[in-house]
């Protein structure tokens, strides 16, 4: 613990260091690198022993006299440590040559530490032991990734998405509140111990509560709305931090309090299986529609909280159910895949990130080719893509593969929890599926083929410490997904202390993981041989190279290159009901045919939805009563007195007296 | 030991039952048609050859053939051929085979986006759709072997007491098992009527279309691992038929050899005598074998009751 405590000192002095100096620019980039670099490195190396160990540590501080800041670190807030401690230093790397404006020193500088108070928030928030710490934590966190978000702020746009961005986090805190506030009228106790000692009924309400609270930050279908704003406008260092390891924070939300509320009945289970199912699928279809490659993965990240959300209804059914195989399977599941997730989420924002940077455009119609210009940020993209996609050997099989196992294992259960169990496992096998081909997509459109504007034709590979995170991200999802042992195994602790009162058994989980880890391995193996194969068949062989292959037509441009659009197209329009997708065709219409323009976007039905029916009638509303604001300021006093008259009158005696006594 | 040789002996022989689909066309046209073995001397020239490289592609193009016959062969490995118990087997093989052959896929699709090529774009478009839909059809009937056998593995379903079988207490519902799989077998194996290999206009085409331009080795490998893709399922409709019980392995191995080429006769009659779909048929045509094993899952279940 305190160990813990002085990384996050370190990091907390890292962040202070860029705003004293950041007229030296270059020297002060590297020395805030190094600085956080070792700071998260003392705070992996503070999570080792405790990984191994199921002891808890404890730290109390008194605040403003009235409040007591409490910390505990156990192997739940361990697991979601490591993503925090092993993520966000490869991001920092990566800034030193990804914001090098030096005419922005200042702005750079607010920027670092920001980030660095964001890293210190999402610690304090895995760590937080009593309800006041937790909301503390919380509004740190939200308040510097706001900040964050609104780095390049004199753009509208970036304005727009800071606000939306500020609103649903708040209206999540909102509601992460009144069901803390749920629960402290129960209890009169600011502790979280005593949280499993609620009615049954009351349980399930404070659960619903925080679960929409929580889900806001995750984006959880349909309160996703903000990330498909915030993640583009944001540096994509921020992205990938936020995207990769802060939206998790809502899923330690969710999963925190399910332990601590220790609810016994299957709804919580089924509503969050349902949430997952639905984000899961309806993101992956959005990923599929969008043009902006930032906008397309924070979609991806939409549809894996749905996966995540999954593998922990799924436990949630089976930990109620007294299926002890479905609520292991499920949880270590679904929390792998928050460590994977984090991984190649980020690694994707990252690479994503190099490409606007290097061909200074989003839009996947304008890319092309570029894997032969940034070979490393293209080979640590394709096994990203691969990763994101769920495809054995790499990381995101092994959670997904868990999931499954749990599911299928809750089918043996009767009833509605058969269904759900049935329902999770094809919801899988579509999302599997379509994020397959969400991520051929994104590869084959940006870094395969040829170069479809200019731009993108004249980019170069970006500078080693843009490329070098990327690679190691690569390298540890190919590493999870060949010995996840380890890593289910942490898992494992953590769902542990999830469930107490379960007796849980490793064994069969731990066996079935060796055996898809050997086979995944010797499939690893089968490739490599097969490559070698293939060397020995084309030894001596020629080998030409020549134009593709264009059916006859003698005259190809680059233009005429399927499109992303195009290749999405039938898959989008197959799920319409749920998409809403606007086409404007200007066509070819007479013998001499003026310019023809064809152009298609995606609507996102939530929010179509959240405007159409709540915002617009609540504008509508709040305008009748406009005249209220008039500009007169006697009147605005007059109004204070009054509210504060009301405000004393009708609360308890004790103001009541001094009202007497006043009068 | 037995289990090595009918792995041997698949390996072996996948590439001869496609020229059985090729005899049948031929009778049905009434021509003589190619000789039996075309498929082995198509393979064997291919090897001779060298290859000619897209100038827009990359390293990802010579990928997609290695790749996708990996996830040929691997499921092999995992399969119990006429009831032998297969060579290697673990609780949740079934999941991860058909995740391989999803890795398979994912590199045919990229190595064909990477040439630049519109005709193989639209091919890719195409085949990541259908398989996300077939992929559904596939997981149902996982779904109802869980519940027949509670287990999540090929040699569980197919090898032991409790096998999966027509003539099984649940024969009723395989045989809409079958059906559903015989269905995926022509989706995933680009056969009429979802795709047609043999027609002459690439617009129309999916997988044959997506492979335009490898040439050489790099081909026999992609075709290669097509006939033992198309073999794995069309065995596994072979297992559900017909239960291979009898105490003589090798004449069980004899039996199954022969039984495979009924389907292989089966799909050449439905190419004989059926057009292939028009584009947007092809979704309701998977859809509807997952609806069959959908139906299946449901009479299992009595939650209806």
């Amino acid at each position: 613990m305190e160990t813990l405590f002085l990384s996050l000192t370190v990091l907390l002095a890292a962040g202070i260091l860029p705003l004293l100096g950041h007229r030296l620019f270059t020297l002060m980039k590297a020395c805030y690198v190094a600085l956080t670099i070792t700071g998260c490195v003392i705070g992996l190396y503070s999570l080792c022993p405790i990984s191994q160990l199921p002891s808890q540590s404890t730290l109390v501080v008194d605040w403003l006299h009235i409040f007591q800041l409490q910390f505990s670190l156990d192997s739940l807030s361990t697991f979601f440590l490591i993503p925090v401690f092993f993520v966000c230093p490869l991001a920092v790397l990566y800034v030193f040559h990804y914001m090098n404006k030096k005419a922005e020193h200042a702005r750079t500088g607010v920027n670092f530490f920001f980030f660095n108070l964001l890293i210190i928030a999402m610690a304090l928030v895995v760590i937080a032991d009593n309800m006041i710490s937790f909301a503390l934590s919380w509004e740190i966190m939200s308040l510097a990734s706001f900040f964050l978000v609104l780095h390049e702020y004199e753009q509208e746009t970036t304005r727009r998405a800071g606000y939306i961005y500020l609103l649903f986090t708040q209206l999540g805190a909102l509601c992460i509140f009144l069901g803390m506030g749920v629960g402290y009228g129960y209890t009169q106790s600011l502790d979280f111990a005593p949280l499993s000692t609620l009615p049954e009924g009351l349980k399930l309400w404070m659960f619903c509560l925080v679960l929409v609270g929580f889900g806001s930050k995750a984006g959880v279908f349909p309160i996703h709305i903000w990330l498909p704003y915030a993640h583009p406008a944001a540096p994509s260092n921020i992205s990938a931090i936020m995207s990769g390891v802060m939206i998790k924070m809502g899923i330690y939300g969710v999963v925190r309090f399910y332990g601590l509320l220790d609810i016994s009945s299957p709804v919580a289970g089924q509503i969050v299986l349902s949430f997952g199912i639905v984000s899961g699928v309806l993101g992956v279809i959005y990923a599929l529609g969008k043009q902006d490659i930032k906008k397309l993965l924070a979609y991806s990240s939409v549809e894996n909280i749905g996966v995540i959300l999954i593998g922990l209804g799924v436990g949630m059914i089976g930990a109620t159910q007294g299926n002890t195989g479905m609520a292991i399977f499920g949880f270590v599941g679904g929390l792998l895949h928050v460590l994977n997730h984090s991984l190649f989420k980020s690694l994707l924002f990252l690479g994503a990130g190099t490409v606007a940077k290097q061909t200074g455009t989003r839009q996947l119609d304008q890319l092309g080719g570029l894997i032969k210009r940034m070979p490393l940020t293209g080979k640590s993209f394709l096994i990203g893509s691969v990763s994101i996609s769920g495809l054995p050997p790499f990381n995101g099989f092994v959670s997904e593969f868990l999931i499954y196992i749990g599911a299928f294992q809750g089918l043996v259960l009767g009833g509605m929890h058969c269904v759900f169990a049935m329902l999770a496992i094809l919801a899988l096998a579509l999302i599997g599926g379509l994020a397959a081909a969400c991520f051929t997509r994104i590869v084959g459109i940006v870094f395969l083929g040829e170069p479809r504007a200019d731009n993108s034709a004249a980019a170069k590979e970006a500078g080693w410490t843009m490329t070098f995170p990327m690679v190691i991200l690569a390298a540890s999802c190919l590493i999870i997904g060949v010995w996840p042992e380890p890593f289910v195994h942490y898992a494992f602790k953590g769902v542990e202390t999830l469930l107490v009162q379960t007796t849980l058994d490793e064994v069969l989980l731990l066996e079935i993981t060796q055996k898809m880890a050997l086979a995944s391995q010797v499939f690893l193996g089968l490739f490599v041989v097969l490559l070698v194969a293939r060397k020995f068949l084309y030894r001596g062989k020629q080998v030409q190279s020549g134009p593709t292959w264009g059916c006859g037509f003698t005259q190809p441009t680059v233009r005429i290159q399927y499109t992303g659009t195009s290749y999405a197209m039938s898959i989008v329009e197959f799920f319409r009901p749920m998409v809403r997708l606007h086409t404007h065709y200007a066509g070819i219409k007479r013998i001499f045919p003026s310019q023809a323009s064809y152009e298609t976007h995606v609507d996102d039905i939530a929010e179509q939805t959240l405007i159409e029916r709540i915002v617009e009638p609540l504008l509508f509303l709040l305008g009748k009563l406009r005249w209220i604001q008039h500009g007169h300021i006697q009147l605005y006093i007059g109004y204070i007195i009054i509210t504060i008259l009301v405000a004393l009158l009708c609360i308890s005696e004790g103001p009541r007296e001094i009202l007497r006594g006043l009068l | 030991m037995i289990s090595f040789l009918s792995l041997v002996l698949a390996l072996l022989a996948a590439p001869l039952y496609p020229g059985i689909i090729l005899k049948v066309k031929a009778f049905f046209a009434g021509k003589k048609g190619p000789p039996l073995l075309i498929k082995y001397y198509t393979l064997l020239k291919l090897l001779q050859k060298g290859s000619v490289y897209s100038t827009s592609s990359s390293f990802v193009f010579t990928l997609g053939p290695v790749v996708s016959f990996a996830a040929a062969i691997f499921p092999l490995c995992f399969f119990p051929f006429a009831g032998s118990a297969s060579l290697v087997s673990f609780y949740g093989d079934v999941v991860l085979l058909f995740y391989i052959m999803g890795i398979g896929r994912f590199f045919t699709v990229v190595a064909a986006l990477d040439t630049a090529s519109p005709f193989e774009g639209m091919g890719a478009a195409r085949e990541v759709f259908f398989s996300t839909l077939a992929e559904l059809a596939i997981f149902a009937i996982l779904i109802l072997f869980y519940r027949l056998t509670g287990s999540l593995s090929l040699n569980d379903y197919f090898h032991g007491e409790n096998i999966i079988t027509l003539a099984g207490v649940s024969g009723a519902l395989i045989v809409l098992v079958i059906v559903a799989l015989f269905m995926v077998l022509l989706t995933e194996n680009s056969r009429v009527p979802v795709d047609d290999p043999a027609t002459h206009l690439e617009l129309t085409m999916i997988h044959e279309v997506m492979i335009l331009d490898h040439s050489g080795p790099d081909l026999a490998l992609i075709e290669l691992g097509a006939f033992y893709k198309l073999f794995f399922y069309a065995a596994f409709i072979i297992q559900l038929i017909f239960p291979f019980t009898a105490p003589f392995s090798i004449l069980n191995m004899l039996l199954f050899f022969i039984l495979m080429a009924l389907v292989y006769v089966a799909v050449g009659v439905i190419e004989s005598i059926m057009a292939r779909f028009k584009m947007d048929l092809v979704p309701k045509f998977i859809l509807t074998s997952f609806a069959l094993v959908f139906f299946a899952v449901i009479l299992t279940m009595g939650v209806l009751q």
